[in-house]
């Protein structure tokens, strides 16, 4: 047998004062008012959600989720987020591509558009659909003619969904698609690649992170939008509510258990976001050399 | 395969880029495009690639009109100032790129294209690092492997837009040569673009010098080094100093130093000197001489470099051998007499 031997990490050395230091006094004031925040407003309303969802016993919490109107919320959310995700994301990358890219009549009117949704309040987006496709709404007795509905049905909540989310992904391309410039386009185009190719094989890959971060923002958005969905809802049990519309019933009838038992599922959800959302930019972190190279090709012309 | 630009023009917006310019490639050469940022040379050489279309003109390739096809459809090896390289992609994958993005009958089989690699590889002396990213390269290699991903298509021209400018100054001296070398083997049809007259003349067959959208002279380094064609060939390719000189029967005169001149012209004129025909010297040289006060001296490198203040006040650049320096002993702040011992005067000169 060798001799064992026992490596010892040497600590690791912090320079004590920087320039930029404050006294630890001021640092531990700061810190602490920042926990105390954070714990008061977000950490304990989170503990609530959970504690009292599960206040009558774990049997109790999922009798609420299998309850067939709760179900019948949790599969409408995951539909309307589903797709209002795969369409913003053909939208997203469309547009994103379409203002990187090119120079066009009316390249800032669409990135104004964009931000609408942002800047609207979700209870307008909701009415301008009513508005448009209610029974009083400009297409409305057409609509009505040849029976299709869209208030008061899930389609109405998909497009609410689908308003509300449009800026995520494009939003989060868009500066990336410009800072990658047009060269590696070129390179492929060169070596005898086609749109398509290029495309798939190149821009694609070199978006991924930034699509994925987009599409994680805009699902979780989908999922937890209220005020526009309510509005077009029409709030029909079993067929038109949404997750965060359920719990808003549930809660108005004090049914506190079943409410945040729903509830508990969107937090969950919420968290979950978050840890994909730490995960990526952790990996982007991990990958400083990809990010010197997006960076380097904006050398002088 | 030769290349020929004819009238080629091109604006962007406002910004003349290149005016009616013309040009012939033969097969073969490596050309070098040379002239300051800003004269058209980078559109020049990406009107040929197609990746950029000029206004009015027409490129053809061994005589056939391409001016109207694609990049993807010239089949030109395009390499990049930033490399360019696929950074998701290993060093293999981007040199494969060209090969796999064929239509399925053309592709070769994965043997073949995993042998045509590795070719590249050993050609570009990278063979151990084919699964490294763009990223985890220093730029030399990147450079190197984008040269290789752009001959793995097997190109009908090679074209390279400033391929050694963002590297340093050592890297791209070796870099130039292998280039020069690698020509020497495959003889592809190649045009660089570079601002560095140093590279253009140590490795170019032929040197087209640009300026402001239009050629000013295409020659041999020798031709266009020794006998250029304009005034801004002769500045552009080397440091001078501009003196106001003479012309009188045929001969320029800066003092006495003389340049013939064709034709009668008689007047004043402008007189280019480089810093190396000028000569200092401690004792005045009959009447061909100005005196003038040494105001700065570097003598780090193979030349000595003085600046001096000429008796009318202007400033001059003088370079001399450190054997001469250290025989004259000079100081700043000495006044010496400078003999021009070769000048160059141009007809067409506005004189002044």
């Amino acid at each position: 047998m060798g001799t064992a031997i026992t490596f010892r990490n040497p600590a690791i050395v912090t320079p004590k004062i920087a320039a930029t230091t404050e006294s630890p006094l001021v640092r531990r004031l700061l810190t602490g008012i920042a926990v105390i925040f954070l714990s008061l407003f977000l950490l304990l309303p989170l503990v609530m959600v959970f504690s009292s969802a599960l206040a009558k016993g774990f049997a109790v919490y999922t009798a609420s989720l299998r309850e067939p109107d709760a179900w019948a919320a949790i599969r409408l959310t995951l539909l309307a987020a589903a797709i209002a995700v795969a369409a913003n994301v053909v939208f997203g990358v469309a547009a994103a591509w379409a203002i990187g890219k090119f120079d066009f009549f009316g390249k800032s009117i669409l990135i104004t558009l964009i931000d609408l949704p942002f800047a609207v309040s979700p209870v307008v987006s909701g009415l301008i659909y009513v508005l448009l496709f209610g029974l009083q709404g400009v297409l409305g007795p057409w609509l009505a003619a040849h029976d299709i509905k869209i208030i008061f049905a899930v389609p109405g909540i998909v497009l609410a969904t689908i308003f509300v989310t449009f800026p995520f992904v494009a939003r989060e391309l868009i500066p990336l698609i410009e800072a990658q410039g047009n060269e590696e386009e070129e390179a492929a185009l060169t070596l005898g690649a086609s749109g398509w190719q290029t495309f798939f094989r190149v821009t694609l890959p070199n978006l991924k992170w930034g699509l994925l971060y987009g599409v994680i923002l805009c699902n979780a958005r989908a999922m937890g939008e209220f005020g526009a969905v309510s509005v077009v809802s029409g709030h029909i049990r079993g067929r038109t509510n949404t997750m965060p519309l359920h719990i808003e019933i549930l809660y108005n009838e004090y049914q506190f258990v079943p409410a945040f038992a729903v509830a508990s599922l969107l937090a969950l959800l919420a968290l979950l976001t978050l840890f994909v959302k730490s995960g990526i930019e952790w990996r982007s972190r991990q990958q400083p050399a990809e990010m010197e190279a997006a960076t380097a090709g904006k050398g002088p012309a | 395969m030769s290349i020929e630009a004819v009238g080629i023009t091109k604006r962007f917006g406002q910004f003349a880029a290149l005016h009616n310019v013309d040009l012939t490639i033969p097969s073969g050469e490596l050309v070098a495009l040379l002239g300051p940022s800003g004269s058209g040379k980078t559109t020049l050489l990406r009107i040929i690639a197609g990746l950029e279309f000029a206004d009015q003109g027409t490129v053809r390739f061994n005589g056939s009109d391409i001016t109207d096809q694609s990049a993807r459809e010239r089949r030109v090896g395009f390499v990049f100032q930033h490399y360019a390289l696929f950074r998701h992609m290993t060093v293999f994958d981007n040199i494969a790129f060209g090969l796999r993005v064929r239509p399925r009958k053309l592709r070769p089989a994965n043997s073949e294209i995993d042998r045509k690699v590795k070719d590249l590889l050993s050609l570009i002396q990278l063979e151990n690092l084919s699964h490294r990213y763009p990223a985890q390269l220093s730029g030399g290699q990147r450079q190197r492997v984008a040269l290789a991903r752009a001959l793995a298509v097997e190109p009908s021209v090679l074209l390279l837009d400033e391929p050694f400018g963002a590297l340093d100054a050592k890297v791209r001296l070796e870099l130039r040569r292998w280039l020069r070398q690698l020509h020497d083997e495959i003889h592809i049809t190649s045009v660089f673009v570079t601002h560095d007259q140093e590279e253009a003349l140590e490795v170019a067959d032929r040197v087209v010098v640009m300026n402001e959208g239009r050629i000013e002279q295409v020659g041999s380094p020798d031709d266009v080094y020794n006998y250029p064609a304009t005034p801004f060939v002769y500045r552009f390719l080397g440091n001078v100093n501009l003196f106001h000189g003479r012309i009188d029967e045929g001969q320029a005169y800066l003092h006495d130093a003389v340049d013939q001149v064709r034709g009668s012209r008689k007047g004043n004129t402008t007189v280019y000197v480089r810093p190396h025909w000028l000569e200092i010297r401690r004792q005045p040289n009959d009447q061909n001489h100005f005196r003038a006060t040494i105001t700065h001296i570097n003598s780090a490198g193979p030349l000595v470099k003085v600046q001096a203040v000429s008796e009318w006040g202007s400033p001059v650049h003088i370079e001399l051998s450190q054997e001469r320096f250290r025989d004259l002993q000079l100081t700043r702040n000495e006044a010496v007499f400078v003999t021009p011992k070769e000048v160059k005067v141009f007809d067409g000169d506005p004189t002044a």
